[in-house]
């Protein structure tokens, strides 16, 4: 294997979400990347980002483990946790350790401590006034992010989020709204797709996606649409 | 250009909207028959008339259920359509055939109404003069019962249930429905609608019908109600 450094990883990092920027890219699949940057050059566990739908809610749209017990731990935390407080504070919390104040959010320390995930460091989605959501990052480990993680974690969570507000100047200012929205409905395909993979296959929801994801990667298609085809039956994997 | 009555009827329904008391009409638009009933009754829903075209189809209804016997109750039984061509020569039902004698009705067609496995209710059609159903136009009595089962059972659960909005459980459902679909070979509507009405079936939240799919403790089978003929 080629030795690469942390630094030069973090380069190709923004290089391939810069790249990721292009017209006519997928929010969705730009979300995606980011999560699984984060959890390859950082010293994290596990990554979601949450968006807030129509509703003002925070929804989880994209994660590095497709477990069902890591969403839900998530989605809790969008309720009620460090994940909802960086959204609505507009800034960084950091809770090096869940299981001291755990009456402070009572059902995500729980949930999250019985899954092995005892720190959290949430990051705001954004830019200037506006907020779109957050980027959570977890650790099984007990103690506060690096130094240099935290910068790299703000910069990638940076990149994305000016990247998304970029397209929205440039069109009209309902197109994002419709895009962000859209990316959170794509989720409802994506997890049928993620159905009828491990159904065919027998596989776990998580590594149902893995496959669907190393589909659209390999064919250079956007999530959704590998889904969407899934769900109608015009393509088999 | 023939216009073909079949399209014709099977358009209606599906424009009839949420009106159910018009369920019965298409059936006697492109079939030999005097009057069409819809009605619910079996293991999920209350026994009623839904729709009847006339008063003799809400009578051949009120019938069956009166005497707990009848082409519509066989035809749900064994999920297959029951024809009886002349009830002059025919002794089927002790108490049923000569009560409908009486009535001026010389046949009666039930068709079966399910969905997946379970029980909607049944169609009959009458019609005063002696006659049967070709193949094909049983065939597409039954993709139109298929059509009016969805109608009653999507009606049924809207009624009964109250949506659940946590955004964790709607994905748990829609991975469910993915789940479903490969299964019984459906679009991930009806996949969708088979859950629901499971849920509603047994009476629990959808959310835990569709972890009990997920964890591999519920299959369904083929959807294939309308696949069958019996001649």
């Amino acid at each position: 294997m080629i030795e690469t450094t942390h630094t030069e990883q973090l380069f190709d990092a923004f290089a391939t979400l810069a790249d990721t920027l292009v017209v006519g890219y997928d929010v969705l699949d730009l979300l995606q990347s980011l999560v699984e940057y984060c959890h390859d050059l950082l010293d994290v566990d596990s990554a979601g980002i949450l968006l807030m739908n129509e509703t003002g809610d925070l929804e989880v749209v994209a994660s590095t483990s497709e477990a069902n017990t890591l969403v839900e731990i998530m989605q809790l935390d969008a309720n009620a946790g460090p994940c909802l407080e960086s959204f609505t504070t507009r800034t960084v919390v950091s809770v090096p350790d869940i299981d001291v104040d755990v009456d402070r959010w009572p059902d995500f320390s729980r949930t999250a401590s019985a899954q092995g995930i005892h720190s959290v460091y949430a990051i705001p989605l954004r830019l200037r006034e506006t907020t779109i959501g957050t980027l959570n990052l977890m650790r099984n480990e007990r103690g506060e992010l690096g130094r240099h993680d935290i910068r790299a974690a703000q910069a990638l969570a940076d990149v994305a989020t000016i990247g998304i507000l970029q397209e929205r100047t440039i069109r009209d200012a309902s197109t994002i709204r419709d895009q962000l929205q859209q990316a959170l409905s794509s989720r409802i395909v994506i997890e049928q797709a993620k159905g009828v993979i491990a159904e065919t296959h027998q596989l776990s929801m998580d590594a149902a996606f893995e496959r669907i994801r190393g589909h659209a990667r390999a064919q250079q298609m956007s999530l959704s649409v590998v889904a969407r085809q899934l769900v109608a039956g015009e393509l088999r994997l | 250009m023939t216009v073909d009555p079949f399209r014709t009827a099977s358009e209606a329904l599906s424009e009839s909207g949420g009106n159910l008391t018009e369920l019965a009409r298409p059936f006697v638009r492109f079939l030999p028959v005097t009057g069409a009933s819809v009605s619910t009754f079996g293991s999920l829903l209350s026994a009623e008339t839904i729709s009847a075209t006339d008063a003799r189809a809400q009578r051949v209804d009120e019938l069956q259920f009166d005497l707990g016997e009848g082409p519509c109750w066989d035809a749900l039984a064994t999920r297959a359509p029951v024809l009886e061509p002349d009830f002059a020569t025919s002794a089927s039902w002790p108490a049923f055939t000569p009560a409908i004698r009486q009535e001026d009705v010389a046949a009666i067609f039930a068709f079966p109404l399910m969905f997946g496995p379970l029980e909607i209710g049944a169609v009959d059609l009458y019609s005063s003069t002696p006659g049967t159903l070709t193949a094909r136009q049983q065939k597409q009595a039954l993709v139109l019962s298929a059509v009016v089962s969805r109608i009653l059972l999507r009606h049924a659960i809207s009624e009964a249930t109250t949506p659940e909005t946590t955004t964790f459980s709607r994905r748990l459902i829609h991975q469910a429905t993915g789940m479903v679909l490969a299964q019984v070979g459906s679009t991930a509507d009806d996949a969708y609608l088979l859950i629901q009405a499971r849920a509603f079936a047994d009476d629990r939240p959808m959310r835990e019908v569709a972890e009990d799919i997920i964890n591999r403790r519920i299959r369904f089978g083929d959807l294939s109600e309308t696949d069958e003929v019996t001649p």
